[in-house]
């Protein structure tokens, strides 16, 4: 028991704001915290995860009814979504914070900027889900001389109206850094 | 697990040769995004919706926006716009109303179309009070807890004034068909995103032909706020507050319930009670009128009360069909119970006033107990029967108070 409990401590110490109900933009750091993240954020708040630990069978009939509702979400992401809530977010009690194993790795720096700062919740390289695919920024701003700047301030700032309605948030803490990786990468998959 | 996570970022995990480009991907540090993303245009920001709102308003969620007042801030026999409790399942549209026509269609011999104007002065205008609830009013008594709106112990209702005309009139300007059996409500709501299902809800025929069911431009005799469903919204008094759909543009006769999500994954319970903490079995019912329910608006929990005077119990009392017939109160935790003071019966789904002169034998703390009987022998039960979503919790409510010298 006194070893469970040191064990938890320790995983909620290195896997950082995780655990911490303050943040109100995290979930419990585990394999598919960071999808299931950008997608519920997407159209709401995440405090409507938190708030209230269901079965297996309860998350199955919410992630069904959220994809009714209009969540763009493939059946290979509702599953890893489910066994991430299932086991996080459950009426049993939950399992220390992990890693999110399913993210964007060390070894994959794009993947992982694009999950962290929740990219990959309307974004891919070739297909429109929310907003518009990579590839179609990228062709949007070839020959652009000014082209990463504007993207960069874009990123940043957020926007809205080029692609259509549907904001995009601005990712106002991210470092010039990453900024810059994003960017780079973006304007590169025509 | 490598091969589908590819697919989740679309292709992207190739990218490992952009590392180049620096390191700052090892920082990993959380975005500084707000919790939820910007509202798109003509769409009404919450804070606007808020500054109309009383102080006491809870606010469960932003996104979207849910929130309610506690019981003793219902101490009114009429609601005020500004208590109404507050419950969307998309956006707050921003309507221009001189441009807003509601459309009737489906089983009916004309479609027809009407604008604002043309409903006031082509149909006789009524005014009624009546409650709206949300189906999962009280949610959080249930144990365990059910998902969804984490609505208080009493939270997710309000009785105002309604104006308005009545949808039966409507209907009958359109001609309804033999086949005519339920009328959808659709409502001009937005999501987030282009792919958000519209919130449609169907009601029966006979609730549609009620002649207290409104299309109401009106509350409390000013015109809709926007939250409320400027600059007209379906009003079905004593049913689940989805009926009462928002921003209504269209109504639609149909021949059976519509099948979509809000009707089919939303707003149903077991048709057969389930184990506390289980999903949602296959076979479900449509929510639709609310059982026997009262709560105790006065006094506030927790009051301190003199023990030389006599304590006036208020309260409030419903039923989404039939009406009233007593409202009882214990002040023994429910061992026994004495008839309280029913106020008088207004319109057919008001609730309606009661109240209970009691002298407290003893210092200490109190407790009283609301149960309230409908004119078919319901009556609350102490604890609702649990269900995946949390609809319809109608346990009696407990208010306690502290006697002092």
């Amino acid at each position: 028991m006194r070893l469970e409990r040191g064990l938890a401590c320790a995983a909620l110490l290195l896997f950082g704001q995780a655990g911490l109900a303050q943040n109100p933009d995290k979930l419990t750091s585990g394999p598919g915290a960071t999808l299931t993240e950008n997608k519920c954020k997407i159209c709401h708040e995440l405090q409507h995860i938190r708030r209230t630990p269901l079965s297996r069978g309860e998350w199955a009939d919410n992630l069904k009814n959220m994809r009714e509702r209009g969540t763009p979400m493939s059946d290979e992401e509702m599953a890893v979504i489910l066994d991430y809530l299932a086991a996080y977010y459950s009426r049993d009690p939950a399992p220390p914070a992990a890693p999110d194993t399913l993210a964007g790795t060390g070894g994959d720096p794009v993947g992982k900027l694009l999950d962290a700062h929740a990219c990959s919740g309307c974004h891919t390289l070739d297909k429109r889900v929310v907003g518009p695919s990579f590839r179609e920024v990228a062709r949007r701003y070839a020959g652009d001389a000014g082209a990463a700047a504007r993207l960069a301030a874009k990123i940043r700032a957020g926007g809205q109206g080029s692609w259509g309605q549907v904001p995009m948030p601005p990712a106002a803490g991210i470092a010039d850094a990453d900024l810059a990786t994003l960017v780079g990468w973006v304007l590169q998959q025509k | 697990m490598d091969e589908s996570r590819r697919s989740f970022l679309g292709g992207v995990a190739g990218a490992g040769a952009y590392a180049l480009l620096g390191d700052a991907a090892a920082q990993d540090k959380p975005a500084a995004t707000p919790a939820v993303p910007p509202a798109p245009p003509g769409t009404v920001d919450n804070a606007a919706i808020k500054a109309e709102k009383h102080a006491s308003m809870q606010y469960h969620s932003e996104r979207p926006l849910t929130g309610s007042v506690p019981a003793h801030q219902h101490d009114f026999d009429v609601t005020p716009n500004d208590r109404m409790f507050v419950r969307n399942n998309l956006l707050t549209p921003d309507i221009n109303a001189a441009q807003h026509r509601l459309t009737v269609k489906g089983l009916v011999d004309k479609e027809v179309s009407f604008s604002l104007d043309e409903l006031k002065k082509g149909f006789p205008a009524v005014t009624l009070q009546g409650m709206v609830e949300c189906a999962g009013s009280g949610r959080s008594n249930y144990l365990p807890t059910a998902s969804g709106t984490p609505w208080g112990q009493t939270g997710g209702m309000g009785c105002p004034k309604w104006t308005g005309v009545r949808v039966a009139d409507v209907l009958k300007a359109a001609g309804l068909k033999s086949t005519a059996a339920h009328v959808a409500g659709q409502g001009g709501d937005p999501g987030m995103i282009a792919t958000a299902a519209p919130v449609i809800r169907s009601v029966p025929l006979a609730k549609a032909l009620d002649d207290q069911t409104l299309l109401a431009w009106e509350m409390n005799g000013a015109p809709l706020p926007k939250v409320h469903g400027y600059p007209l919204r379906l009003v079905v008094p004593g049913w689940v507050g989805s009926a009462s759909t928002k921003w209504v543009h269209t109504l639609n006769v149909l021949d059976a319930p519509f099948k979509g999500t809000y009707m089919t994954s939303s707003y149903v319970t077991p048709k057969f009670q389930v184990e506390p903490g289980q999903k949602m079995p296959p076979d479900t019912v449509s929510t639709e009128a609310w059982p026997v329910k009262s709560m105790i608006t006065f006094p506030a929990p927790n009051a301190r009360v003199k023990g030389s005077e006599r304590i006036t119990v208020r309260g409030r009392a419903w039923v989404g069909q039939g009406s009233i017939d007593r409202v009882e109160i214990s002040v023994d935790e429910g061992v026994s119970w004495q008839r309280a003071a029913l106020g008088p019966r207004g319109d057919k789904y008001a609730w309606r006033t009661f109240t209970f002169d009691y002298q407290a034998p003893r210092f200490g703390y109190l407790t009283f107990l609301a149960r309230a009987w409908d004119d078919r022998g319901n009556a609350q039960p102490m604890a609702a029967g649990w269900n995946p979503l949390g609809y319809f919790w109608n346990g009696v409510h407990r208010v306690g108070v502290m006697v002092e010298a």
